[in-house]
């Protein structure tokens, strides 16, 4: 029997690790799916489980978008990025148990803060609702998992760095820095006025742009080379890719500001660094798709490879009509409307999910051995694909309505600007059931590769190893 | 890049740039701001005795804002109007003036908010909703608005059978025009208290009103102001019943009651002849002594305020005994509620209960003093 190649002895440390996270991703992507569909449901027709106050649509959006950027997001990050470090560190994953609890510690905290929102104990600040009782334990679980990634990173057999390592440490090293500052900032020695919403509106979307973002561009600048077999086409630019979004990505997320009771520069420099993004958007987008289409098919038989490159598709999309939309002509009509939606969703759907999806599909049977049937996997993709398309198209066409009619002041608010766009809430109601559907898919599909017989699992999992 | 320690040094370099402009700069510029007065003088200080703004809200709106931090509003309202060339705001009639860094100074929490599913409420307190108003709305507000998508938060309210003067009335927008009354707790009127502190209608140094040749009025806010005027002293509901009541009173022709040809329309009655309604010990007493007497009349000796009167009261109404449960319950209404009378009104299922409980009685058989003062089984 020969022995195992260094790449089997790595995906065996990270099987515990990757398993754990990867599981507990699937249950929070499940709750914001379901809690998802509560709130589109609610905007369909108001009185919708209307006396539950817990329930009610403020309390129920919130938490959607809490449970799915640090339920989902924060244990997909963990899964992916620790064993993409340690497969190109050729290192084992080691402290698995500290990863384990630390991850249970993370958990708890949303849970916790989730049941806190939905108690009424809602911060009021962007992405930070969760009350101010589980930050600590959120900042503790997180800093012993990324502590533990970097002991990886250190024993790293090759000295080079490439693409996907400085990105996801880099994401990996950001969020608890923005974490502290916001912290420091709203809670500790508390601003006053605007200057809180600066600051929180700064972390909210610094949160999409320098952990969602990064952590999803590494996977990507990982998986493509590896699965198509060739170097990332003109990989020299990468690095002025990341530095520019190091550089620009923190300046040019203010720009949501715009007309509002804040100093007119800080919009100002929002819009001109949005503008400015342009270069590291097209980066990534020449090495991943210069790569891609020079070998298409594969990517198409390829499923995992097929979910990364619609990742990496809406990444560049999004990020042009972000651009588009941060210039002030154009904000004068999309600000404060569902076009919000349309970025949030097509950033954490259409491009860091979809990412996520692919770098699971590709490591998991390496990981558990177990291969996926493609059957499942293509049905997971199709469905995501319908209900992503469908939801961004919805917001955006509804977005654009939204402002369009919201900027005639002789049209009555409830009963002209808001019926008109209540038909895209309906398709958004049914996009969000696709997109649970798809999402339980892959759960499913998930589990029954790292629990192919939950009963027995500890006793087959031994088997393996002896053999 | 190859070096961790050099590469975590070069990344929070670039982050702690942004955060030098945005948190340290930010602060440096605007973390300072204080109420101020209206207009400085020459020398650019606060005159003398200047009224300060902002000023702060009352505690109980204070406590208003968290509830409207914890139940999210803000995920759907923005409490900010936009510079006049970046938006609508001040045509569409949200502000008299855009928003300043100012007037937050004083704010707990901040919640400008960056959606508007619902209107801006920057200046909700200026808008002359009456609290009943904003009740209705926060209790159901499909009720006022069918095509709101706001939740409706029947959490904050206790359903009343017996209404008084202060319950709030909600009549559903559907077919079925279903009415409810409404006790709010005391929180839904701390949220009110903090809505009506939301205004931004003081000018500051650095900002001024803007002029508009017509302050354009939404339509839908035409039915509010006409709302607020009428409920300065009661709310509506209770005004339309108090109004159509005193008709009712005063009609002496089929339809109507004909009341004041007794007991005047001073309420006073005729000494000897005929009893008071105004400050009645009958009148402001039990609701359904005087729902039986408004349907069968009444006769014999009868005493009210310590005074003995002995008279016929034919039932009310032309022709006598016809008048309907909302006629009923609309006069008794008013006489409870005129004079410096002041009592709870009388529902029109309140009447239709007490003569479902008199279904036996023969018609026109009037009720004497005795039979309603003593306790029926």
């Amino acid at each position: 029997m020969p022995a195992d190649s260094p790449d089997k002895v790595i995906d065996r440390s990270a099987k515990l690790v990757f398993s754990f996270f990867l599981s507990s991703a699937g249950l929070w992507l499940l709750t914001a799916a379901l809690l998802a569909y509560v709130a589109a449901a609610k905007l369909t027709d108001p009185f919708f489980l209307a006396s539950y106050e817990f329930l009610t649509y403020g309390k129920i959006k919130v938490a959607q978008a809490n449970a799915f950027v640090y339920g989902w997001g924060g244990n997909s990050i963990f899964a992916v990025s620790l064993w993409i470090l340690a497969r190109l560190s050729q290192a084992e994953v080691r402290g698995s148990v500290f990863l384990v609890v630390a991850g249970v510690i993370w958990n708890l905290a949303i849970t916790f803060g989730l049941l806190g929102i939905m108690d009424g104990h809602m911060s009021g600040h962007e992405m930070l609702e969760m009350p101010t009782e589980v930050w600590p334990a959120m900042l503790i679980s997180y800093l012993i998992i990324t502590f533990l990634a970097l002991v990886i990173h250190r024993s790293r057999q090759v000295r080079e760095t490439i693409a996907p390592q400085w990105f996801i440490l880099a994401a990996l090293l950001w969020f608890p820095a923005l974490f502290l500052i916001a912290w420091n900032g709203l809670e500790i020695n508390p601003a006053r006025g605007t200057l809180q919403t600066v600051l929180s509106m700064w972390y909210g979307q610094s949160l999409v742009w320098l952990w969602l973002t990064p952590v999803a561009l590494g996977a990507a600048y990982y998986l493509i080379p590896a699965i198509l077999g060739r170097t990332i086409d003109k990989y020299y630019l990468a690095i002025f890719g990341f530095w520019c979004i190091a550089a620009l990505a923190p300046w040019s997320v203010v720009h949501h500001l715009e007309g509002g009771p804040v100093p007119m520069w800080i919009p100002a420099v929002g819009t001109v660094m949005s503008i400015a993004m342009v270069f590291p958007i097209a980066v990534a987008s020449t090495n991943f798709h210069a790569t891609a289409f020079l070998d298409i098919g594969k990517v198409w038989d390829s499923l995992p490879l097929r979910f990364v490159i619609f990742g990496t598709l809406s990444y560049t999309v999004s990020s042009y009509i972000g651009v588009v939309f941060s210039l002030p002509a154009v904000a004068k009509i999309t600000q404060f409307t569902i076009i919000n939606e349309f970025h949030f969703n097509q950033r954490v759907y259409g491009f860091f999910s979809m990412i996520i999806f692919g770098a699971v599909y590709f490591a998991l049977p390496r990981i558990t051995g177990r291969e996926i049937p493609k059957a499942a996997k293509s049905f997971h993709f199709w469905t995501s694909t319908l209900g992503v398309l469908m939801l961004l198209l919805a917001y955006l066409i509804g977005g654009l309505t939204h402002g369009v009619l919201a900027g005639q002041p002789s049209l009555p608010w409830s009963s002209s600007v808001i019926q008109s766009i209540q038909p895209y809430f309906l398709i958004t109601k049914f996009a969000f059931i696709i997109l649970a559907f798809s999402q339980f898919v892959f759960v499913v599909n998930v589990w029954r590769v790292i629990f192919p017989n939950p009963f027995v699992y500890f006793s087959a999992n031994n088997k393996e190893a002896s053999v | 890049m190859n070096n961790l320690a050099k590469f975590t040094i070069g990344i929070f370099f670039t982050l702690g740039m942004a955060w030098l402009a945005f948190v340290v700069g930010a602060r440096s510029q605007f973390g300072d701001l204080v109420p101020t007065s209206e207009v400085l003088d020459d020398d650019g200080l606060v005159p003398e005795d200047a009224e300060l703004f902002p000023v702060a809200i009352s505690g109980m709106a204070k406590q208003g804002a968290e509830e409207y931090a914890a139940l999210g509003c803000v995920t759907c309202h923005t409490q900010q109007v936009r510079r006049v060339e970046a938006g609508f705001d001040v045509e569409r009639g949200w502000g008299k003036r855009p928003s300043a860094p100012r007037d937050y100074v004083l704010q707990e929490h901040v919640l400008l908010g960056n959606s508007r599913i619902g209107p801006d409420l920057a200046n909700v307190g200026l808008r002359n909703y009456s609290d009943e108003w904003l009740h209705q709305h926060l209790f159901e507000p499909q009720s006022i608005f069918p095509s709101s998508l706001c939740p409706p938060s029947p959490f904050l309210y206790q359903q009343i059978d017996e209404p008084v003067i202060t319950d709030i009335k909600i009549v559903s927008n559907e077919v079925t025009k279903e009415t409810r009354y409404v006790r709010p707790t005391v929180r839904a009127n701390r949220l009110v208290a903090y809505l009506q502190a939301l205004k931004q209608d003081y000018e500051l140094p650095e900002v001024s009103f803007v002029e508009t040749e017509d302050v354009s009025v939404e339509e839908e806010d035409v039915v509010s102001t006409d709302v607020s005027t009428v409920s300065v002293s009661a709310p509506k509901w209770l005004q339309d019943q108090i109004d159509t009541g005193k008709e009712i009173y005063m009609k002496a022709s089929p339809g109507g009651g004909m009341c004041f040809a007794c007991h005047q329309q001073n309420g006073e009655g005729l000494a000897g002849q005929f009893p008071p309604l105004a400050g009645s010990d009958w009148v402001l007493g039990s609701k359904e002594r005087l729902i039986k007497i408004s349907m069968y009349g009444l006769m014999g000796e009868i005493e009210v305020n310590g005074v003995k009167y002995n008279n016929v009261m034919a039932p009310p109404g032309i022709p006598p005994g016809s008048l309907t449960d909302d006629q009923i319950a609309n006069v008794l209404t008013y006489i409870r509620n005129d004079w410096g009378n002041s009592a709870s009104a009388v529902s029109a299922e309140e009447v239709a209960t007490v003569r479902a409980s008199l279904k036996g009685r023969a018609p026109m058989q009037m009720f004497t003093s005795a039979e309603l003062t003593t306790p029926i089984q």
